[in-house]
């Protein structure tokens, strides 16, 4: 390899075809006699401009169009010369750090010569070592190209915003699942809110069995195995309730909380009291109309109950998880838009309630396709306030526009699978700590379960990885009627 | 000093019952003992502004152009139209010499189809002390004389590479007009012997070969500098419908150099170009116009120039991207390093120093 071209922080490096350097590959630009070297990634590959190859394509042509059938006599075997410099590539390498005294700094400001520099390829694990990626608590996504495995640290983890984005079917649940189950096995809080399901037989092997984890999964299903009793809620959370998912306005919120005030001074805050005391309020019409239409949406979800037996509250599964760690599912599946707002809004508030008062230390919250529960204003809220609570959330989506930028700008990790809409990776590529071309020109290329991992966690060198797989039972997976058939 | 066994194919893809191998032969093994003459890591020039030589020729002539056209109709029999160009490239220089490279090329169309069978690239360092054995013993391969050494003076450094190609290119005619049989032969350049290339002897032996399979062979000149009243002849063309043919009088070429076709000028399409056309003139003027009429039947001619022809020309030319495999090569297998030396055109013009440039 040689070295061609240096542009702001873009080297454009000539390769021969026996080289054998690809897309997301990690070369060395070593100048012994200034003493550093440029380490680059290659996010393009391109034909090299020689000269006289477009007349060397050209004259197989004849006018006719078919190509022109002879035998060439090359007895000096000149051919493989030819086909050798004709298929010589240009690499599109972006220089992600100067490497000097094995010290590593993110300039590229110098030039590194361009006839004395030797130019290798270099391994992920020797990446990795420099950029002192691996730490005490490792996590193996899965094995890179070059066949070594890629490990990073749970603590780069811990108190950063997440988000596993990539299309459909890529394998975005099960790089999830793979952080959760190690998070867990590090003791650590997970939270899920489980969508479709999917993460609810963490603690089963895939024949069924019952894995290291499974006493650390608890599900909790809205309305079946999850439900709870007003006199155990705290005002606040209920008008979080109110207020965020069921949009109560402001007058009927005041008259609520008297009302809740009230009941809870009698020793009668349950259902059936809350429906009478809304049906015999002497107020505005309108005001008690918003009332009992929340007060029905409230019955109907099946999630709230007078029966303090039936009650599972949410505290006693996090501080179960608090000692040796565990994870929450938030069984999501079969829950109503409405009901899904209203458990979402519940749990946070709890969290944020048990974070407060110094009853957990930190919760990891993965959010799948949180566009579907998470209102608005949840956004902002969720990556700043909550954060300094303590609640460090991943966000799994295949709709990147559905989360907000300011996210992305926040985001300290991103694990990206295939997109082929270049929309799609204008969107991503907003984050702060990538940059367009390699979201753009890698993550296109990805194969199905390749992730390419920036961030935090790698030490902003973007790596792809093949995300390994899980001995757990898969849930994920789409229903198919042609299945059987087969 | 182990020389390195190289054999070539003896199959041709065109008809031949009894091709003889022995130039091709003899030019892979010059080819490989004038490389191992260089020094080991002996530096040599990048050829500063890449030329590839053309065999050309200069006579003067007093000729008239017959004021009326011969009118041509093409002539669909399935005839064999073959051609043959060679070319070749001087790569660098050495202290003591030059690097070339010379590349044949044979195309024909039979049955609407083009195939061709390209020999080479050979590769040659030639050097003052190698020159003449080398000629001398490639010459001596095939045509068991040496013309060179009889004919004239020791050739030039530099025009070594012209006359290696044009030795290429008369032993692949030699071939051609062997083997095909009532065909019309299509070569590059004229019918001119005699000159330092082409020997009249070895010119004749060529058209004799193709006479004797009932061969036409015609020879088209790309650029031609004979005039008839003081106007180049391929600009005298009459207001009417082409294919035709002009006939040309009075030619006379100057001894030793001798005129072995006569001389027309042809017009085969309405692209308004003309091209000088050699016709062998030992064949009577009805298979000339015959010959003629059989290439229009029977290839295609755009820009009015033999497509056969063409593709040999193209196909036998240097591309930059083969002369930077070739450099690829003898640096490789013969240890030959490549320097650039500062190009003194440039250094001392700057951006007016364009080596390649013709100035009137």
């Amino acid at each position: 390899m040689k070295l061609y071209k240096k542009e702001g922080n873009v080297l454009q490096i000539i390769s021969f075809p026996t080289e054998n350097v690809e897309k997301g590959d990690y070369l060395l630009v070593e100048d012994a006699d200034a003493g550093k070297a440029l380490i680059a990634q290659v996010i393009d590959v391109q034909f090299a401009a020689v000269p006289g190859v477009l007349e060397e394509l050209l004259r197989t042509l004849p006018d006719g169009g078919e190509p022109l059938q002879g035998e060439d006599i090359d007895p000096m075997e000149i051919a493989p010369h030819i086909t050798y410099i004709q298929d010589a590539s240009l690499l599109i390498c972006k220089i992600r750090a100067t490497l000097e005294n094995e010290m590593l700094s993110p300039s590229s400001s110098w030039l590194p010569s361009r006839s004395q520099s030797t130019i290798k390829k270099l391994s992920i694990p020797m990446l990795m070592k420099l950029a002192n990626v691996d730490g005490k608590l490792p996590i193996i996504l899965g094995g890179t190209k070059d066949s070594s495995l890629l490990t990073i640290d749970a603590s780069s983890i811990d108190g950063t915003l997440n988000i596993i984005t990539g299309k459909k079917g890529c394998g975005k649940s099960h790089l999830s699942k793979l952080l959760m189950v190690n998070l867990v096995g590090y003791k650590a809080t997970v939270v899920i809110f489980d969508l479709n399901g999917e993460y609810s037989s963490l603690g089963m092997t895939n024949d069924g069995k019952r894995n290291m984890y499974y006493d650390k999964i608890h599900t909790l299903t809205p309305a079946q195995n999850f439900k709870v009793a007003l006199e155990q809620l705290h005002l606040n959370t209920v008008m979080g309730i109110l207020v965020n998912a069921l949009h109560l306005p402001g007058t009927s919120a005041r008259e609520f909380r008297r009302l809740w005030r009230m009941l809870k001074e009698k020793g009668k805050l349950n259902m059936q009291e809350l429906g009478e005391a809304i049906r015999d309020l002497n107020c505005n019409q309108h005001v008690r109309d918003a009332l009992a239409s929340r007060f029905h949406s409230f019955a109907n979800s099946g999630f709230f109950t007078d029966s303090i037996g039936e009650a599972m509250l949410l505290d006693e599964t996090l501080f179960r998880s608090k000692e040796s760690g565990g994870a929450i599912v938030i069984n999501l599946k079969n829950t109503s838009n409405i009901d899904r707002q209203i458990v979402v809004e519940y749990v946070l508030g709890k969290l944020v309630d048990s974070l407060s008062s110094w009853k957990l230390k930190a919760v990891f919250l993965f959010a799948e396709e949180a566009h579907l529960y998470l209102r608005e204003t949840y956004w902002d809220d969720i990556v700043t306030r909550m954060r300094h609570y303590g609640i460090f959330t991943t966000f799994i989506t295949n709709q990147p526009d559905t989360i907000q930028e300011t996210i992305y700008r926040q985001a300290d990790n991103i694990f990206l699978f295939n997109f082929t809409n270049e929309h799609d990776l204008d969107v991503v590529s907003r984050a702060a700590r990538v940059d367009v071309e390699t979201v753009r020109s890698i993550a296109h290329d990805l194969p199905p379960h390749h992730c390419l991992t920036l961030g935090r966690v790698v030490r902003d060198f973007p790596i792809v990885a093949r995300v390994r797989a899980l001995d757990i039972k898969t849930m994920g997976e789409t229903r198919l009627f042609f299945n059987d058939k087969n | 000093m182990v020389i390195e066994q190289y054999t070539i194919t003896n199959k041709y893809n065109f008809p031949q019952p009894n091709i003889d191998t022995i130039l091709p032969q003899r030019f892979l093994e010059q080819s490989l003992n004038s490389l191992k003459q260089v020094q080991l890591h002996q530096p040599f020039q990048l050829n500063q502004a890449v030329q590839q030589f053309n065999i050309t020729e200069i006579y003067q002539s007093n000729l008239q152009l017959k004021p009326q056209a011969i009118p041509l109709k093409p002539d669909h029999q399935e005839t064999i139209i073959a051609a043959i160009d060679t070319s070749t490239i001087k790569i660098g220089e050495t202290t003591t010499g030059i690097i070339v490279a010379v590349r044949g090329a044979a195309t024909w169309r039979q049955n609407h189809a083009y195939k061709y069978t390209r020999l080479g690239p050979f590769i040659f360092h030639i050097t003052e002390d190698n020159k003449n054995q080398l000629f001398n013993t490639l010459e001596h391969a095939y045509f068991c004389t040496t013309y060179g050494s009889m004919h004239q003076a020791s050739p030039n450094l530099m025009q070594m590479p012209a006359r290696l190609a044009s030795l290429l290119e008369r032993w692949l005619q030699t071939m051609l007009a062997k083997t095909i049989n009532h065909g019309v032969l299509l070569f590059d350049g004229s019918l001119t012997a005699g000159t330092i290339d082409t020997p009249t002897q070895r010119l004749k032996e060529i058209l004799n070969y193709a006479r004797r399979s009932n061969t036409t062979v015609l020879a088209f000149s790309k650029a031609t500098i004979l005039r008839a009243n003081g106007v180049l002849i391929t600009e005298q063309l009459p207001n009417r419908d082409p294919p035709y043919l002009l006939e040309t009088t009075g030619m006379q070429s100057k001894p030793p150099q001798t005129l072995l076709g006569d001389v027309y000028v042809a017009r085969l399409n309405k692209a308004n170009i003309a091209f000088r056309l050699d016709i062998d003139r030992e064949t009577d003027f009805t298979q000339q116009v015959d010959a003629v009429q059989k290439l229009l039947g029977n290839d295609l001619y755009t820009q009015s120039y033999p497509e056969t022809l063409r593709l040999s020309h193209i196909l036998c030319t240097f591309t930059a991207n083969e002369v930077l495999a070739i450099k690829h090569f003898i640096t490789r297998k013969h240890g030959i390093q490549i320097i650039n030396r500062p190009d003194m055109h440039k250094l001392l013009f700057g951006p007016f120093g364009h080596k390649g440039e013709i100035y009137s």
